[in-house]
């Protein structure tokens, strides 16, 4: 009785030990005990070139609370976010709304708005960092147009957070399509046929029967944007290195690394970085509550 | 195969229409797919904005195939004629940036994806089946990790990395990445394998086939369809990942694809034919990927967006 109690509880552990646990162990040690560790760097001077290492405290946070660098990052990763999770969320609808069609024509064409997505970053950064240039394509077709002087789209410290906005924008839009258009296509025809028999016009059906059906893919939307928004580095690295200017475009994800790696101030980096990650949870979990209670269950 | 139908909508959501019988002239309820009438205003307003949307994307094209002083002269005409002599020189460096960083990142993402697709379907598989009380815990941790940006771990990474004399080697980028995208393969798995009776493994249990013949023989073949999404997403993340590479493999030794267009981009200046020809090539692999299966990538975004 009791060796059959030992053998199950014998084969328990190695049920973990052989599925849960080799996974987890990776995790464990690269995500789990890293975060402790950043945690735990965050209330230190910590930097490598500079040992030893003593316990600060708060010491970092207040120092943040009053750092232009990071207040400057905070605004600028606002903006950005404000216009990475508004553009490609209405414009995403608006042409989900145009593809929703049948037809290999509209299959061609949803792909084509997907493609940015499979691109990396860094083949779109340099894409548009040759578009966007003084003496580039755009500028190019603006003065042909009769616009003698047109602005320096990342040169110019008043353009370039809007201009990386926007990139980052055409690249996430096809997701916005893909995900919005699925969401159009489970709508059940015979609601909107219902509301048609009832004398509701287009405007009036999308209102009162897309768009209310649509909820889910708006909070799938809204989340993944803000948290793509909130990490966005690499497009900063390769487009603007956080200029023109004093940190125009320099994003929270942007300065953490540059702090850390390249400042080797790893303590500021780390409270920098567990501040972020606050940021990160604290909004995605309130738009998750206020997005979910408009969903309506059929 | 798939067939489209499947991948755009279920089925049975537009109206059945009696085979043969001609649509009525009387007010009838329109079918949106297939509209009555419609004009050729919503495909031309489709294709325009398509077109608009790829002008950029375009203009990196053509500009493949032009020699240099064109580029900057009218980067946005045809290339006629064409030239292949960026592509040429961008094969043919002498330092190999291109086929160095192609094997880099080929064997980056093949390991990492065959190592996460292995382990995130155990671990999926235990969480799914087991009792445990601490599942739910586990669960919720792995579902942090989620939302964890990189830059948030990346210092203690690095300095575990070089603790353990893996950090600039492949080796440390491929665990870094078997860890770091572990949660999102789990739960396409946990999520898949709830679906799957698990009296299936309970009779393969009592035909004698023990814990890994059940797993290996029996559920990972019914998983191809969760296989297949992580496959795509994390090969392609991995594939374009440029941070990760470019603090763990370092400046001075290796580079994958992203980051070797990075390092590209400073030491060429001018020459935007080479830049474009290198980022074409480093494109084309996953480009190739993303054509052949964008009905799985589809079908694997909008899984969860229609459910809610």
């Amino acid at each position: 009785m009791v060796e059959g109690l030992n053998r199950r509880r014998l084969g328990r552990i190695w049920h973990f030990a052989s599925f849960g646990g080799p996974g987890l162990a990776v995790y464990a040690c690269f995500v789990l005990a890293p975060i402790m560790i950043s945690f735990g760097y965050s209330l230190t001077n910590h930097n490598p070139f500079n040992p030893p290492t003593r316990y600060v405290g708060l010491h970092n946070y207040r120092l943040l609370l009053t750092d232009d660098a990071f207040l400057t990052s905070l605004r600028v990763t606002t903006i950005l976010t404000l216009i990475v999770v508004i553009t490609p969320n209405v414009l995403g609808l608006a042409i989900a709304l145009l593809l929703d069609r049948r037809g290999w024509l509209y299959n061609a064409l949803r792909s084509v708005f997907f493609l940015p997505m499979v691109l990396s970053s860094v083949v779109v950064s340099i894409i548009w960092t040759r578009l966007l240039d003084n003496e580039g394509p755009v500028n190019q077709a603006l003065r042909a147009a009769g616009v003698d002087h047109p602005p320096g789209w990342l040169s110019d410290p008043d353009y370039a957070l809007y201009s990386l906005g926007a990139i980052l924008s055409w690249q996430l839009l096809g997701f916005c399509v893909v995900v919005y258009l699925a969401g159009l296509q489970s709508i059940p025809t015979e609601l909107l046929e219902a509301a048609e028999m009832d004398g509701a016009g287009p405007a009036r059906r999308f209102w009162h029967v897309s768009w209310r059906l649509l909820a889910p893919a708006l909070t799938i939307n809204t989340v993944v944007l803000m948290i793509s928004a909130f990490k966005i580095f690499d497009h900063v690295q390769v487009i603007t290195r956080g200029g023109p200017g004093e940190g125009t475009t320099a994003t929270i994800a942007f300065l953490v690394l540059r702090t850390a790696f390249e400042e080797n101030r790893g303590g500021l980096a780390s409270a920098q970085a567990m501040l972020m990650l606050t940021i990160i949870a604290a909004a995605s979990a309130v738009a998750l509550k206020l997005l979910r209670r408009r969903e309506v269950d059929l | 195969m798939i067939r489209p139908d499947e991948v755009a909508g279920q089925p049975t959501r537009t109206t059945p229409r009696a085979p043969g019988s001609a649509p009525k002239p009387v007010a009838h309820p329109p079918d949106r797919r297939t509209p009555r009438g419609a004009g050729p205003v919503r495909p031309i307003v489709a294709i325009g904005v398509a077109a608009l949307f790829f002008l950029p994307l375009y203009v990196a094209l053509v500009n493949v195939f032009k020699p240099g002083d064109l580029i900057t002269k009218e980067p946005a005409a045809l290339p006629v004629p064409p030239t292949l002599d960026n592509i040429i020189a961008v094969l043919t460096r002498p330092d190999h940036l291109y086929w160095v960083s192609l094997a880099n990142s080929i064997l980056v993402t093949g390991l990492s994806i065959a190592i996460l697709t292995v382990l995130a379907a155990t671990l999926g598989h235990y969480l799914a089946r087991s009792r445990s009380r601490w599942v739910q815990a586990v669960t919720l941790v792995l579902l942090c990790g989620l939302m964890i940006p990189p830059q948030a771990i990346l210092l203690p990474v690095v300095r575990v990395l070089q603790a353990t004399e893996l950090m600039t080697t492949l080796q440390g980028l491929i665990l870094f990445n078997v860890g770091y995208y572990i949660p999102f393969g789990v739960f396409v798995f946990t999520g898949f394998i709830r679906t799957i009776p698990v009296e299936l493994e309970e009779a393969a249990a009592m035909d004698g086939a023990n814990r890994f013949q059940i797993f290996w023989r029996v559920v990972f073949p019914l998983l191809r369809p969760a296989t297949a999404s992580v496959l795509i997403f994390l090969g392609v993340w991995i594939w374009n990942d440029f941070l990760n590479p470019l603090v763990i493999l370092g400046p001075s030794r290796g580079t994958t694809v992203t980051t070797g267009i990075y390092r590209s981009i400073g030491q060429y200046q001018a020459d935007f034919g080479s830049v474009f020809a290198l980022m074409f090539l480093a494109t084309l692999p996953v480009l190739i990927f993303f054509l052949a299966l964008q009905k799985q990538f589809v079908k694997g975004l909008t899984g969860g967006a229609s459910k809610g």
